[in-house]
């Protein structure tokens, strides 16, 4: 039976002035065709705004088609007395956890669907315990959402909708704003209802991984379908998808990099075990033994050294606790440093150390700035009068941020911190002003904070017709540069990002990774980059901390830390694709050379060992 | 650590003043604030004080919880009292150059300060035992007879309870602002009232861009929920009087009597 039956759909955003006349209109969705079965499981991908959030408010009657119609469970979205039924039928979760919950407890927002809609209140309870128990949050029934993590809200809006015992519940990508163990929480309780409950499920997302089991993948471009198909069928399009900003998942790519080298692999290989399988009959099957570790790379020229570094909140107290704990590392002057480490194990806490956000408990941390910071002159008030004296530098190239008169506020300038998602600190009336607000701080003229302010977009790749544009009003991808800008804008020499691809979509995250690694390559900056997502770590990074529970677990080179993936996930982390496949592929006796760690360090180890079998054979 | 916030002062422990439903509650503090203004003898003050004595031993909560509303109260309470003190005209017992102590202004002061005290302890006593969700609810029942006035009750409880669900989350959004624009260089401290107001800027507009996403995002997510207003709602958690409620109506009933007719007896 048809669910969802949509035809000949269009939608226009329209955007209207003051006096509610049109201003702009936009086609955002363009006849749209399709239909989905009851109980399946179905992925919408797409790029930021291609429309496919509008798609699942259509679905819903949240918003209504300007052309053509949707009908759900047969009831016409535009009909008014059907839109109730229509909702209460299709459950909805949105992509930010904060915003959908209304209750200050937990059981008593489940219980907010089945209220609105009349059901009487013993029948509200059995729904509520029924609901929370498919999510597995009964234990926190009672806790306040404000206390749960992202993962675990999303599992409450999802037994909200539940409540309402829909036949399909629509989730607009709910994993985004999670962490890697949240999303997989997230995902697994989707499945689970998909599977057990016999709900339908429509889940838009921009992680390849989470599509792999879905019965059939729909991908949107500017407002049209245009891919239709099992993730098989679908995922063998590697370049066509990449033309419409997406990618595939890391495994479908090894496979298909191989391919193209020559080997004999099938089209459309989605998981590690059919990927092992297929390799098992072209590769010759030998002892395997494991590659000796990488060697430690020294630090030779670091800029920032951290020593025995700790933050203690409510020191002396009972509720002392602490936040970080005798840190101990250096960072290379002209590297990319990833920090990792699951949500609450101090990584944020940490960098914020390093621009002097937040005050060291005890220990210290070293600077050595190619630009040697003035000390701030010693002071003393007498009466009226006051007395000012220069300070002399301690000898050496380096100090430590604890010396006496060592200018804090300075340091923010040279350490640039850019916060998760910074788009929200965007204040201007337009783009440019908005980045010259750090230089301006920093005491630059308005002309001179200009030229910065210009500099510093044109290395994030913005374009000049958006610089007089208000910030409010372009995409989240440029909103995104525009706020990284802003701190680039006062050249700093370490450039900190926490997160800095959260929300993007595949596309999106690649264009801005090429331009941090460009400034790192072409300029040398020093980069620290806070990361959820091991793939990219691997890919990026040339150094790893790993931090758990505010102490430092590991550091050392990428395929140094991801030789210990049991480690890692002892400390609820993971390691790349990569190293599991190649973990899995030693384990079954094939020999390969190096710690590859990267789709194409894989695919060259993998292709030199497949070369030696022919030629032995 | 900022979500740690707590609003209203709700004490966590069970017990049957906590139990009883919250509209009893906001009547009973009602009464008890009406009974004060009505007693004049001190008779009449020494039963108020035993009442609250006894509701705070069966509540549960420890005094010194009480006495933190007080700490708030000291300076208003430090000034009627002086006040009635010294200006009261009437028999001079004592005086010290202009000030005046009289018999009446010591029996008037004494009575102010005993009245405004058990005035706070009261409400603290309500304030204490009911969460402010219950409180709302409480509010949203007791009033639904202003809804014949076309006052939207139930839309004025609704944002009440959206406002303390979203205060820590905004507390802590504030807090992630300010510290975005200080890593851009932005000073908070220093500068005259006016560089200090200007420099709020940065985090006032971010924080309101923020605020009315929140509120779009959530109405969007209600309205998914099929919320359409009070009407035809049912409640999970409805408020329905138990016999202790009725108990306890009688009660302060039979307490405010007592208050009433002790005017009208020669007490001392």
């Amino acid at each position: 039976m048809k669910i969802i039956d949509v035809r000949n759909l269009s939608y226009d955003y329209v955007r209207r002035d003051e006096n509610d006349k049109v201003v702009e209109k936009s086609r955002a969705l363009s006849d749209l065709n399709l239909t989905i079965e009851e109980g399946s499981f179905v992925c919408i991908l797409g790029h930021n705004g291609s429309g496919k959030s509008t798609f699942a408010k259509l679905l819903d009657g949240l918003e209504l088609p300007a052309e053509g119609t949707v009908l759900v469970s047969g009831r016409d979205t535009r009909e008014e007395e059907a839109l109730w039924e229509i909702r209460k039928e299709t459950g909805m979760v949105f992509q930010n956890p904060d915003n959908q919950i209304i209750a200050s407890v937990v059981e008593e927002d489940v219980g907010f669907g089945p209220e609105n809609i009349g059901v009487p209140t013993p029948e509200i309870w059995k729904r509520v315990d029924r609901a929370l128990e498919t999510v597995q949050m009964t234990a926190y029934r009672l806790k306040s959402p404000n206390r749960l993590s992202g993962g675990q809200k999303q599992r409450v809006a999802i037994a909200g909708t539940m409540a309402m015992l829909p036949r399909c519940i629509v989730l607009d990508e709910p994993t985004a704003m999670l962490d890697p163990s949240g999303r997989a929480e997230v995902l697994r309780t989707i499945q689970d209802l998909n599977r057990r409950e016999k709900v339908s499920i429509i889940l838009i997302t921009h992680y390849m991984e989470e599509t792999v089991n879905a019965d059939r993948i729909l991908v949107i471009d500017e407002g049209r379908l245009v891919m239709d198909g099992s993730p098989r069928e679908v995922f063998r399009e590697i370049e066509r998808l990449k033309s419409y900003r997406m990618d595939v998942p890391e495994l479908t790519e090894l496979a298909w990099r191989l391919k193209r080298r020559g080997m004999p692999l099938p089209d459309g290989i989605l998981t590690r075990e059919e990927l092992l399988r297929e390799l098992k009959h072209c590769l010759p099957a030998g002892r395997a033994e494991d590659p000796p570790l990488p060697e430690h790379r020294e630090i030779t020229d670091p800029i920032l050294r951290i020593s025995h570094l700790s933050h203690v909140y409510q020191k002396g107290t009972a509720m002392e606790s602490y936040a970080l704990r005798d840190l101990n590392c250096e960072i290379q002057r002209g590297s990319i440093t990833a920090i990792i480490g699951h949500t609450g194990s101090g990584k944020s806490t940490f960098v914020q150390h390093l621009n002097g956000l937040l005050e060291a408990s005890e220990g210290e941390i070293l600077v050595n700035f190619r630009e040697k910071l003035p000390l701030l002159p010693e002071e003393k008030r007498f009466l009226f009068f006051r007395l000012r004296r220069e300070r002399k530098r301690p000898e050496g190239e380096e100090i430590s941020i604890e010396t006496e008169g060592f200018d804090r506020k300075a340091l923010r300038f040279k350490v640039g911190l850019v916060f998760q998602y910074p788009e929200y600190q965007l204040f201007e009336t337009d783009v440019l002003r908005d980045v010259m607000f750090g230089p301006k701080n920093e005491g630059f003229s308005d002309e001179e904070a200009e030229e910065m302010a210009k500099e510093a977009l044109r290395r994030v790749g913005l374009p000049e017709e958006i610089w007089e544009k208000s910030p409010f009003e372009i995409s989240g991808g440029q909103k995104r540069r525009a706020a990284i800008a802003g701190v680039l804008a006062m050249r700093p020499e370490v450039l900190i990002l926490d997160e800095p691809t959260a929300g993007l979509d595949p596309a999106g995250r690649e264009d801005l990774f090429r331009q941090i690694d460009e400034l790192h390559r072409v300029e040398g900056m020093t980069i620290l980059l806070v990361s959820h997502s091991m793939d990219d770590v691997a890919r990026y990074a040339e150094q790893v901390l790993v931090l758990s529970g505010g102490e430092l677990k590991m550091s050392g080179s990428p395929e140094e830390i991801f030789s210990h993936i049991e480690a890692l996930e002892e400390m609820g982390l993971g390691a790349p694709q990569m190293s599991y496949l190649i973990r899995d592929m030693r384990r079954a006796g094939y020999a390969l050379p190096g710690r590859p760690d990267t789709v194409e360090e894989a695919a060259e180890a993998i292709l030199s060992a497949y070369r030696e079998g022919e030629r032995n054979a | 650590m900022l979500r740690e916030v707590t609003l209203g002062q709700y004490y966590p422990v069970d017990s049957v003043i906590h139990r009883l439903d919250p509209r009893v509650k906001l009547l009973s503090t009602l009464l008890y604030m009406l009974s004060l203004f009505l007693v004049k003898s001190w008779s009449a003050y020494l039963l108020a004080v035993l009442l609250l004595a006894a509701l705070i031993r069966l509540s549960k909560v420890p005094f010194r919880f009480m006495t933190k509303g007080l700490r708030g109260m000291l300076f208003l309470l430090l000034l009627s009292v002086s006040f009635n003190l010294f200006l009261t005209p009437g028999e001079v017992i004592w005086h010290f150059y202009f000030l005046k102590l009289t018999r009446e202004g010591v029996r008037i002061a004494a009575m102010m300060a005993s009245r405004l005290i058990l005035l706070v302890l009261g409400s603290s006593l309500m304030t204490l035992t009911t969460t402010p969700n219950q409180l709302t609810d409480g509010l949203e029942k007791g009033l639904s007879i202003l809804k014949l006035l076309h006052v939207p009750v139930h839309e004025i409880a609704m944002m009440m309870s959206i406002a303390l669900r979203f205060i820590p989350i905004l507390v802590e959004e504030t807090d992630k602002i300010m510290k975005a624009q200080m890593a851009r260089g932005a000073d908070f401290e220093s500068g005259g009232m006016f560089q200090r107001a200007k420099a709020m800027v940065p985090i006032l507009v971010p924080l309101f861009v923020s605020a009315f996403r929140r509120a779009n995002e959530l109405a969007t997510a209600m309205e998914a929920r099929c919320y359409r207003g009070g009407e035809g709602r049912t409640k999970m958690k409805p408020l329905r009087y138990e016999k202790r409620d009725f108990l306890a109506y009688g009660f302060m009933l039979f307490y405010l009597l007592l208050c009433v007719g002790s005017r009208f007896l020669p007490l001392p």
